[in-house]
This record gives structure tokens, C-alpha cells and sequence, in this order.
């Protein structure tokens, strides 16, 4: 399957044709677009304004408000559908982020050794084992204003570790590759060793590394303005939980209120689940289907 | 022995580490950090002079160098002070976190071994009966429930059991009118009560295991020993346990040793949903109340509870896997 | 009755995504007991293949898709894996290729005796003790190795715990699968000769499978050659039918002799997903005859064996276009272009140091090949990193007309390297996966010769004329060539710069053996048409004796002995030598 793949040298990038041979990261990837293009076309697609308390509190789902109203008076599925935004937003800069550092210090490390190489992998050690949550709710707990970037920066700043972790070894290996010498013994240096040689058999790793990240990234986002860590009037699912949950959401049976930003989530992690799925299969042979 | 020194040492030197992000934290704010605080504490409404006097015992005396600060913050965690909870005035922060712990290491210690042990078993079924309906069942089932976020599942769990099925109760630790003891009949209260915390963390738990597991012993499975084992006709289980599993499982210990601190995150979330008395829940009334010295020994402690079992967990694995002692020599 | 009959046998890999890979075709053999079958071929055709099915150890996506083995009068084709157990080990054993991989890492030793012993017979601990040291001391381990791991035993020894394990139950047949590659000549020397001494003394039939053909030939009773997953070939070791059979042992020649020539088959083996009419060979074999596309060959008996070709019977195919002839020849003198004088290199990692190199002293000169030979860990590489510059020595200098090699830095260093450059010894791992040969072999002309991207590219289609490939190749990604092609592109790219020393780290040793003498001839080629000089770094000294005009042989990091090569190799003097000459296989000509 990958072999006549590779030999197709074409315009489309190698690992999105890798994804979209996997079964698995086919599904994810369409599921995915699903979701960009609706938080795109938020304002399009929302039946109201998200914010607009101009409803009556707490209604029931009915033909008018699909999924009924909050407490305030607000339309669920409109929120719902905003909340995609935020959620992608924040996987895609925080992984961006996350995915920069990663890079950064994995290269660093891997490719400098010695020293250098000792102390940033203590560190990433050190990132890797401390307790993620507690550490970002503490920083937020100081931040003196909240909201969307405060998580976005918390976020990338506590989550880049297992990925420079991952980039670190592989770089170490690649570094010590034949060609990697040859193209030494040839005159290249080591700027283009790095870029040219070196970081074009990284790609499916750096598309591992970011999708893993984002994906924590929105697990986490929501988690933190669940708690109500972030801007409680942001519109996110997160923020839609928390105001659910503290709304008394349980009590007055306004079940869809409390399931659809959940369901939502779930199926945006899924899909990015997926999507990694089919990248792993192809750089691990063990994993592939028969 | 090797590795287990230079664990420990990792050990230590992470613990120092720790300690220092806990002294770095709430200095991090730009000008005098006391003020700042102060300023962010009534600048939210009238605020009482003890939380003020808290926060500066906190920080140290002001003016003096953050190396002396430092020296005087090593000094009380070594003496055991880590200062006096303002929300719960005149409990030192010892106080309160002794109370709340052993809920915490009972919930997360239960679920989190019991996740272990159920997504490893699952996970070497699936890899033994590969490409199996079983297989294929366990295998993508686990991924859908990989990705549910678990404090949903807990707000669900809540909902559907607690609210409308009145099964278990929908809060606290304990009932209210049930003093805790060394009786049964206190232990069974608490067990019920923790039956819909742990019910939450266990539905998501396995799913890494169950992946990892499999993942691992289909590699192992077809590795050339577990291929000679079956040439030397040893018998099914042989195969299985002591050549499949039994090499499968080491990245996975490795695998749980990592995990641990975002285990402890997450159960900081049910904690707060099922207003259950352990760490998390008291981090969050930390937070919400701005009692920044308990905030600050709840992060150190919970840090150190992650450490210690990540320490575990590395002893584990050097006593498991040969190669780990002599790759560290 | 014999031992082992297996008749018309099929074996293909089903993987979802591609056709089927037909390994096994309609093959059929049978063997005595206590025989020793040689099975050859080159890497694919289906060796390990067929000794998998033998065992019945087949995994998806494998599968028998017809014929029967059957074992000592019973068909065991089909028997599940519970009607098999009382056979396994006790009846039928094996060692796998690659051994390495073959133990439990995270049992001992003992514990893997232990099980077997535990399965098959009700020996108490004490026995099983005792039993295991005897094996272990038949294959000359100390028994006190029992307790060990398996990391912490070498190469060597693993392959060995395996042989012992291997023969712990006295079974009547062992399938041997490359139970020594990877390990060094003298180790394998040794190896193989247990095997043959308890062959005798037990009496149980053995398959080996290797492309070592020396080994072979000199081992097996009868060797049978395997081309494309069909057996091709049967016969009592010595003078081969099959013109495949005579291309493969043309490839081995005994250095020792005045004139040695050693042959190749051009070409590479066809697609196994596809059936093709006639003879598969029929693209490789220099004497085909138009029937041979179309008439599928029977193996039928011809002298003292079988053999299927329509020719073999009458011809005796040689493969004159493709041989590599080298006599004695006299050598110019000339000055010396590299003098390396008394370096010492020590490698320190964490507290303990090795040292690599200690005082090794020589010089190379154009128009010459020097061989260094060794086995692994006696620093040949370490000196190829010392004269490339990629490593430093401690002491000693390495001199370029005036130009002191070991204290070159920067810009000077690059200068240097368009002097002296490198040929790799895995080809798979020299050449960049993402890039295609286009893109690696304008590298060097860019920066060692400043041609501009037009006048580079330009001179790209002689670059890869001189090592024998078409122009097409150049847009070709590594993937998507033979192991012979991709060596030939590491050749091209060492030549570029136009350098007047090439360094060759075991340019063949992971090439086929049928395609090994096409790179020899390459190199030998290019060495007197560019008056290079050359170091060729080798544990094997047919290939010395092929390529270099005089050799040095290297121990533990110093140089034991020195000179003309036929001279080294006909007279060696130092017992080192002489061990590396014993391990040579003497197969009967
Ligand atoms: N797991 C597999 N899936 C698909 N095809 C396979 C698999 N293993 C082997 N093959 C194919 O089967 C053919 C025979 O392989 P086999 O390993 O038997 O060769 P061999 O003669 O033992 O080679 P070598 O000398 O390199 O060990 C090859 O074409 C190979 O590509
Ligand atoms: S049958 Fe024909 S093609 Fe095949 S080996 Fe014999 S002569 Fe060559
Ligand atoms: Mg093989």
C-alpha cells in the first residue's frame, strides 16, 4: 500500500496521502473538516447569537432551540456550534506552540549532545513527570487577567515534553545516519544538514507530535474553563459545561444542555485520534492492518 | 543497582526542581509579587487583613534578596511549615492537606491500579486473539472511550445514576451524619460514596492501557524468542504469559510511570464535580477562595505524590526488565 | 523411508494491500535421517520461508496454500497446534536466523532450558541443572553463564545458547536458519564446526540454510539451491548443474590460488507476486534458449542429482561476460598521497575507555588499493574516521602531501574532503530516503567543484555512465533500487568531487553474494582509470585478495601483519592471520 504511494511523487504532501490511504485516518480526517468548517461558518450556520440573552431561561429542546436554552436565557446550539471555535483555536495555536518547543529543544538536545543535551533532557524529565493540571490551575490561579490565550499560553508552556521527548531520539538516530555523514563528506553544512537531510524524514513525526498536542490541548482547554480557570463568557464547550454544571443543569433535566458540548468534544478528539492512528500505523510496520 | 541510584538521584533532583517552581510561581508577577497579589485580592472586593498578613508570611520578608527568601522557604519546608491556610484560619496548610489525602490516595490509587491491571489483561487478550471480533472490538472501543473527556463522564454518571436513578449519593466523601472511624460501617459508607468518582475515572482508564498493551505483545508475539517458544512446544499459556506478556507489559509500566501526573490532574476534576474531600477539591476551594498558601503546598504535594510513585513505578520496571539495570551501568 | 518428505509444497504471504507474494513454489525434497542438506540461494528466494514451514511455524500473513510435509511418516501439513506439540523440539528443532533476537530478554538462560525441559520430560530442578550445563558445555560456554541474561552474553554465545537449546532434546532434525551471520569469521568457524562435530556424534539430520557458500559446500552432504521459491538444484556438494547453481558458486573462489576470478549474475530476481511461463531465470541466465521462456523446466534427475534446466544436462553455463579475474600483477611504484604515522585513538565512554587504535602507521599511494582487514571492533572503522576527518586522533599525524589532516578545522577540512571521500558500507542507510539520486549527487558538485546548479546537473549523466547506470535512475527516490544500484549511486557520489582517495568501509559486505563481484569490478575500475588511491576496509579476505595490492592485518587496534596481499595471504606469519585463514571454508572444488 505505501509502497506505490511513495513512488507517485506528486504535489499533494507525502503525509496526507499517508492519511488518507489509513482507513481509520480517513474517517478522521472527514470528520475533522466537518468540524473546521463549522466553526468557519459559525455565524452562518448558528441560529442566533450565542450571547443574546433574549430567551426565556432554561427551556426545554423544541423545534425552535434544538438543544433549549441555558439559565441566561442563551441559545445551546448556537453556543455549541461557536464553541467549535474556540476548541480549534486553541488546539491549533497551543499545538502549534507546543509542537514549536518541542522542536526546539528535542533538535537542540539530540543534535548538540553533550552538556546541552543533558540538562534539556533532565528538563523535558522534569516536565514529563510533574503533574500537568495542578500545575497549569496554579498558574492560572496567579494570572491577573483570564481567558482564552492565558490557557492557550499555559497550555503550551506545560505541554511540550513528550514531544521533544520523541523528536530528541529520533533526531539522535537520524544524526548518526550514513547519509547524514555523507552529506557532510559532501560539503553541506550543518544548516542544511539540519533542514534538508535531516528534518524531511521528521515530518510524519512532527504531524504525530502536533496532533497529539493539540488534541491534549483541547482536553485540557475544556477542563480549565470547565473548572472555571478561563473567561467564564467565553463561549466554548468548556465554559458551556461549566455554566451547565454550576446552572443546575441536572437538577431541571436539561440534559442536552450538559450532553451535546461533551458529545462534541468526544467526537473532535476522536477524529484527531483517529487521524494519528492511521500516521502511527505507517511509521510503526507492526501496527498496519492485513 | 546502578539504575536504582540514578533513579533516586532523578528522584531528588526533580524534587529540588519541584520545590523551586514552588517558590518561583508566585514571584513570577512583575514588580514587589506581595502587592501585586494584594492588589489582585482587593482589587475583587474588600478583603480581610489576615489574607494580606497570609500572603506576605508566604512570600517571606519583604525586602530582603530572593536568596535569603529562598533559604528561609527551604528552612520551613524542612521544618514541616508551610504556612497557615487562611480559608480555614487557624489550621496550618498541614492540617487540612493531612485530612484530605488519604481520600485522594485511596480513590486514585484504587482506579488507577485497577485501570492498570484491567486494560493490561484486556489489551493482551486482544493482541492473543488478534484481528479477533474481541480484537477489534476492544481495540476501537477503547479509542472512542480514550477520547471521552472524563469529567463529562463523571457530569453524566451524575446525572444518571445520582440525579434520576438515586442509586448512589451525589456528593461528599462520607455521609454527613457518619463521623469518620475505623469501623465498617464508616468504610462502607465511604466505599459507597467513592463508587461514582471511581466509576468515572475507571470508564476511561483502561482505554491507554488496553492500546499500549496490545500494541505491544502483537510486537512481541511475533518476535523470533516468542516464534522459538512455540518451536519448543510449550504450552499455550507458556507462550502467552511468560513470552508475549511478560515482555509486553515493561513499556507499559514505563508507560504508567509517566502518566501518573496527568492522572492526578484529571482527578482533580472529579473531585470537584462529586464534591468529593480529597486534594483536588481542596486545590479548587484553594483557588477559588485565593488562599494562595494552600494552593501552593497543594501543588508541592501533589507534585511529590507524583514523584514518589514515579519512583515506584521506575523500581518496578529495574526490577522487571533486566535490561533497564545494566543499560544505566 | 525418509526422514522428511515434502512434496509440492506452496507457501504465499496474502497481505490485504498487495498481491500475494508466492515465497514457496511446488517445491519437493525429501531428506534421510541424519543428513545434512545445504539449502542456498540469494536473499528472497524463499530459504527462511520454507524452513518456517517445515517447522509448521508459518504467522499470518502466511500460509501453506498446498502440497505436504511430511515428518518421519506422518503428515503433518495440516495438524493443529496441539496434535504438533509432542513433536516440537523433541522430533524437530531449529536455531533462526539471526539469533540475536531468538532468546527471551527477560529470562535467564537456565529459565529458557528450564521450560522446554519442564514441557517435555519430568526431570526434577537438579537435573534440569545439571542437563543445562552439559548442553552448555557441549557448545563450549561456561556453565556459570546459566544465570545470565541474554544481553549480557555476546553474538557469538547467544547463537551458541541457541544451538544448545537447539540440540537439548536430541531431536532427529535441526533446521539451521544463517545460525551465523552477523558474527565474526572466526566465531562462525567455530560454530560451525560444533555443529558438524555433534552432527556426527548424534547423528540428526540438518537443514542449513545460509548464502554462505563456502560454508556450505564444505558442511552439507547434499546441497540443494533454491531460485525464486523453486528448488532448482539437488545434488551431492561439488560441481554444480545449473546455471544458476554456477553463477552463485562462481561467486566464491579460494584467495589463496595464483589467479582467482569470481563471477556475478547480472540482473535481479523476478516479482514473486506474478507466475511467469518458462524458466524463471531465463533474464539472468547467460545460456537461455527460446524454449526456456516458454517450457517451464521439470526437475528431473541429471548425473548424481536433480536439476531443472533444459540445457543443464548438455551445456555448463559460465558467466564469462561477468567475471572479475585477478592474477598477481605487479604494482607501480609512486609516491605517497595520505601518510598516516603512529595514531592512537581512544573512545572514552562513561568510566570506561577503549582504545581503538594504537600506533597504526601506513600509506597510501595512487593507482593502488591498501586493504585493512579485521574483524568487527579491531578499529577499521575508527582509522576511516581518522583519515576522513570525522574523528580526531589522540596522537600520531595523518599527512596529505603537506597538509596535517588531524588538525584541519572549517574551511580547511572541507577543502581536504573533496580529496578524500567515502564509501559506505550499508547502502540502504547511505542514501537518503527523500531524496532522489538527482538531488544527493549534485551536493557534491555544488560545493566541492563550485559548478553551478546548470553546469552540475549537466555533468550528472556521466557522473552515473562511469558506475554503470542509466540516466533514468537519476530521478529514482533509494527505494525504489536494488541493493547493487544504491551502492553503485554511493560510488557516484564519492567520485564526484573528483577526489584522488576514495575510502571503501565494506562496500559489499551487505550485498548479495551474486552481485558482490559487479561492485569489486566497479571499484577495481575506477582505482586504475582515475589512478585513485584507495583504502579498502574488510573482514574478508577473498575480497582483499580481489581488490587490494597489498594488505595490513588489524587486531585489537594494532597492525599484526603487513605486505603484498597473495604474499599475507599465502604466508602469513602472525597467528592472527593464520587464525583468519583457517576460518576460510574449504569447499570441495
Ligand atoms: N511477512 C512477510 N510479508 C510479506 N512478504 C514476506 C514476508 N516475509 C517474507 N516475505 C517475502 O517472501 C519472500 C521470501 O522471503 P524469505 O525470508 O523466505 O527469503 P530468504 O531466502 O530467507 O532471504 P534471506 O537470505 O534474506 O534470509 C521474499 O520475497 C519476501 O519479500
Ligand atoms: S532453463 Fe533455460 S533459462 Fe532456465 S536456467 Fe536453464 S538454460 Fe537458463
Ligand atoms: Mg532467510
Amino acid at each position: 500500500m505505501t509502497v506505490e504511494l511513495l513512488t507517485k511523487p506528486s504535489r499533494v504532501p507525502q503525509w496526507l496521502r499517508i492519511l488518507w490511504a489509513n482507513k481509520k485516518s480517513r474517517v478522521g480526517v472527514v470528520l475533522l473538516s466537518v468540524f473546521v468548517l463549522t466553526a468557519v461558518f459559525a455565524p452562518v450556520l448558528a441560529p442566533y447569537d450565542p450571547e443574546s440573552t433574549d430567551f426565556a431561561a432554561a427551556l426545554p429542546a423544541s423545534g425552535d432551540h434544538w438543544l433549549g436554552t441555558t439559565q441566561q436565557g442563551q441559545d445551546v446550539f448556537s453556543q455549541l456550534i461557536h464553541g467549535a471555535r474556540t476548541s480549534l483555536l486553541v488546539g491549533l495555536v497551543a499545538g502549534v506552540f507546543s509542537t514549536i518547543i518541542a522542536l526546539l529543544i528535542g533538535m537542540t538536545a539530540g543534535y548538540l549532545r553533550g552538556w546541552v543535551d543533558e540538562f534539556l533532557s533532565g528538563l523535558t524529565n522534569l516536565a514529563l513527570v510533574i503533574p500537568v493540571l495542578p500545575l497549569m490551575i496554579t498558574l492560572a490561579a496567579y494570572a491577573p487577567v483570564r481567558g482564552v490565550w492565558l490557557i492557550i499560553f499555559v497550555i503550551s508552556v506545560t505541554g511540550w515534553a513528550y514531544g521533544a521527548k520523541i523528536k530528541r531520539a529520533q533526531i539522535i538516530t537520524l544524526r548518526t545516519r550514513d547519509y547524514v555523514t555523507a552529506a557532510k563528506l559532501a560539503g553541506d553544512g550543518p544548516m542544511r544538514i539540519v533542514f534538508r537531510e535531516i528534518m524531511p524524514n521528521m515530518t510524519s513525526l512532527v504531524v504525530v507530535g502536533f496532533m497529539g498536542a493539540a488534541t491534549a490541548a483541547i482536553g485540557a482547554e475544556a477542563g480549565l474553563e470547565f473548572l472555571g480557570l478561563g473567561d467564564p463568557t467565553t463561549i466554548s464547550w468548556g465554559t458551556m459545561l461549566y455554566w451547565a454544571d454550576n446552572g443546575g443543569a441536572l437538577l431541571t433535566g436539561q440534559w442536552p444542555w450538559l450532553i451535546a458540548p461533551g458529545l462534541a468534544l468526544t467526537m473532535l478528539v476522536t477524529a484527531m485520534t483517529l487521524i494519528n492512528f492511521g500516521v502511527d500505523a505507517l511509521s510503526n510496520p507492526a501496527l498496519r492492518e492485513e | 543497582m546502578r539504575y536504582f541510584l540514578r533513579r533516586t538521584a532523578f528522584f531528588v533532583i526533580t524534587l529540588w526542581a519541584a520545590v523551586t517552581l514552588n517558590f518561583v510561581i508566585p514571584r513570577l508577577q512583575p514588580g514587589d509579587p506581595a502587592e501585586a497579589i494584594v492588589g489582585q485580592l482587593t482589587g475583587q472586593g474588600p478583603v480581610d487583613p489576615d489574607q494580606i498578613r497570609a500572603v506576605r508570611l508566604m512570600l517571606g520578608v519583604p525586602d530582603t534578596s530572593l536568596l535569603s527568601q529562598y533559604w528561609d522557604y527551604l528552612g520551613s519546608l524542612v521544618r514541616g511549615d508551610f504556612g497557615i491556610s487562611y480559608t480555614y484560619f487557624p489550621y496550618p496548610v498541614t492540617h487540612m492537606i493531612s485530612e484530605a489525602l488519604p481520600w485522594t490516595l485511596v480513590l486514585v490509587g484504587v482506579t488507577q491500579v485497577l485501570g492498570f491491571l484491567i486494560g493490561t489483561v484486556l489489551g493482551a487478550f486482544a493482541a492473543w486473539r488478534r484481528n479477533s471480533r474481541f480484537d477489534s472490538f476492544v481495540t476501537l472501543g477503547s479509542q472512542f472511550v480514550g477520547s471521552l473527556p472524563f469529567f463529562w463522564i463523571a457530569l453524566l454518571l451524575l446525572y444518571l445514576l445520582a440525579f434520576l436513578a438515586g442509586w448512589f449519593p451525589d456528593s461528599g466523601g462520607h455521609a454527613v451524619d457518619v463521623t469518620p472511624s475505623w469501623s465498617w460501617a464508616f468504610a462502607g459508607d465511604a466505599i459507597y460514596h467513592g463508587i461514582l468518582p471511581a466509576l468515572s475515572i475507571l470508564v476511561t482508564a483502561p482505554a491507554g492501557w488496553i492500546i499500549g498493551m496490545r500494541n505491544n505483545m502483537v510486537q512481541s508475539l511475533g518476535e523470533d524468542y516468542t516464534r522459538l517458544a512455540r518451536a519448543k512446544g510449550l504450552s499455550v499459556r507458556r507462550v502467552a504469559l511468560a513470552y508475549g506478556a511478560r515482555v509486553a507489559i515493561l513499556p507499559n509500566v514505563t508507560g504508567f510511570a509517566l502518566a501518573l501526573g496527568g492522572i492526578l490532574g484529571g482527578t482533580v476534576l472529579v473531585e470537584t464535580i462529586f464534591d468529593y474531600p480529597g486534594l483536588g477539591r481542596l486545590l479548587m476551594e484553594a483557588v477559588g477562595a485565593r488562599d494562595y498558601p494552600l494552593m501552593q503546598a497543594l501543588f508541592l504535594f501533589i507534585t511529590i505524590g507524583v514523584l514518589l510513585a514515579n519512583l515506584l513505578a521506575d523500581f518496578l520496571l529495574g526490577v522487571l526488565d533486566p535490561r533497564v539495570r545494566k543499560e544505566a551501568a | 523411508m525418509s526422514l522428511l518428505e515434502v512434496a509440492d509444497l506452496s507457501v504465499a504471504y496474502a497481505t490485504k494491500n498487495s498481491p500475494p507474494t508466492h515465497a514457496v513454489r511446488n517445491v519437493s525434497f525429501s531428506m534421510a535421517e541424519g543428513e545434512c542438506v545445504g539449502l542456498l540461494g540469494e536473499s528472497g528466494c524463499g530459504k527462511s520461508t520454507l524452513g518456517t514451514a517445515l517447522l509448521r511455524l508459518l504467522d499470518r500473513p502466511a500460509r501453506i496454500t498446498g502440497g505436504t510435509i511430511r515428518f518421519d511418516g506422518t503428515d503433518i501439513t495440516a495438524l493443529d497446534e496441539n496434535a504438533l506439540r509432542p513433536l516440537r523440539w523433541r522430533a524437530l528443532s531449529t536455531v533462526f536466523q539471526s539469533s540475536m533476537n531468538s532468546l527471551n530478554p527477560v529470562l535467564t538462560v537456565e529459565a529458557q532450558f528450564r521450560d522446554m525441559f519442564r514441557t517435555h520430560t519430568d526431570m526434577t530442578s537438579g537435573e534440569i541443572r545439571r542437563r543445562t550445563a552439559e548442553l552448555l558445555e557441549m557448545v563450549l560456554i561456561d556453565p556459570s553463564y546459566m544465570r545470565f541474561h541474554p544481553h549480557e552474553l555476546s553474538g557469538g554465545m547467544k547463537q551458541r545458547v541457541a544451538l544448545a537449546l537447539a540440540l537439548a532434546l536430541r531431536p532427529k532434525l535441526v533446521v539451521l536458519d544463517e545460525p551465523t551471520t552477523g558474527l565474526d569469521v572466526v566465531v562462525q568457524k567455530s560454530i560451525m564446526d560444533s555443529v558438524r562435530t555433534l552432527q556426527r556424534e548424534q547423528g540428526f539430520a540438518v537443514l542449513l540454510i545460509s548464502h554462505d557458500l563456502g560454508t556450505v559446500m564444505e558442511i552439507a552432504d547434499r546441497v540443494m539451491v533454491m531460485y525464486a521459491g523453486s528448488v532448482v538444484e539437488s545434488r551431492p556438494a561439488g560441481e554444480m548443474l545449473h546455471p544458476y547453481s554456477r553463477g552463485l558458486l562462481g561467486s566464491y573462489a579460494d584467495p589463496r590460488a595464483e589467479t582467482v576470478d569470481v563471477t556475478y549474475i547480472p540482473g535481479r530476481p523476478p516479482d514473486l507476486s506474478r507466475f511467469q511461463d518458462g524458466c524463471l531465470f531465463v533474464d539472468r541466465c547467460p545460456v537461455a534458449l527460446p524454449k526456456c521462456a516458454t517450457e517451464k523446466p521439470p526437475l528431473a534427475p541429471v548425473g548424481d542429482g536433480l536439476v531443472a534446466c533444459h540445457v543443464a544436462p548438455s551445456t555448463k553455463a559460465d558467466f564469462a561476460d561477468s567475471t572479475f579475474v585477478r592474477s598477481v600483477r605487479a604494482v607501480a611504484e609512486a609516491p605517497p598521497v595520505l601518510e598516516v604515522t603512529g595514531v592512537h585513538k581512544t573512545y572514552t565512554r562513561r568510566r570506561t575507555s577503549v582504545t581503538a587504535v594504537d600506533d597504526v602507521s601506513f600509506a597510501l599511494r595512487r593507482g593502488r588499493v591498501t586493504a585493512l582487514v579485521g574483524q568487527s571492533g579491531s578499529g577499521k572503522s575508527t582509522i576511516a574516521k581518522l583519515l576522513t576527518g570525522i574523528e580526531r586522533p589522540d596522537t600520531g599525524t595523518v599527512m596529505f602531501g603537506d597538509v596535517p589532516v588531524h588538525r584541519l578545522r572549517g574551511r580547511a577540512m572541507r577543502r581536504y574532503r573533496k580529496d578524500v571521500q567515502l564509501v559506505f558500507q550499508d547502502p540502504f542507510a547511505a542514501l537518503n530516503p527523500v531524496r532522489t539520486v538527482r538531488q544527493t549527487l549534485v551536493r557534491p558538485l555544488r560545493n566541492h567543484l563550485g559548478l553551478s546548479e546548470k553546469d552540475a546537473r549537466a555533468r550528472l549523466e556521466s557522473l552515473v555512465d562511469t558506475v554503470g547506470l542509466a540516466p533514468a535512475f537519476l530521478d529514482r527516490y533509494p527505494h525504489q533500487l536494488s541493493g547493487g544500484q544504491r551502492q553503485r549511486v554511493v560510488v557516484a557520489r564519492a567520485l564526484a568531487p573528483e577526489p584522488s582517495i576514495l575510502i571503501a568501509d565494506e562496500p559489499i559486505s551487505m550485498l548479495d553474494v551474486s552481485i558482490r563481484a559487479e561492485i569489486v569490478e566497479l571499484l577495481d575500475r575506477l582505482v586504475h582509470h582515475r589512478d585513485l588511491a584507495m583504502l579498502y576496509i574488510t573482514h574478508d579476505l577473498l575480497s582483499a585478495r580481489l581488490l587490494a595490492d597489498e594488505v595490513l592485518v588489524l587486531n585489537k587496534g594494532t597492525v599484526v601483519e603487513d605486505g603484498p596481499t597473495i604474499e599475507v595471504i599465502r604466508n602469513a606469519q602472525a597467528p592472527y592471520t593464520k587464525l583468519l585463514l583457517d576460518a576460510l571454508p574449504n569447499p570441495p572444488r
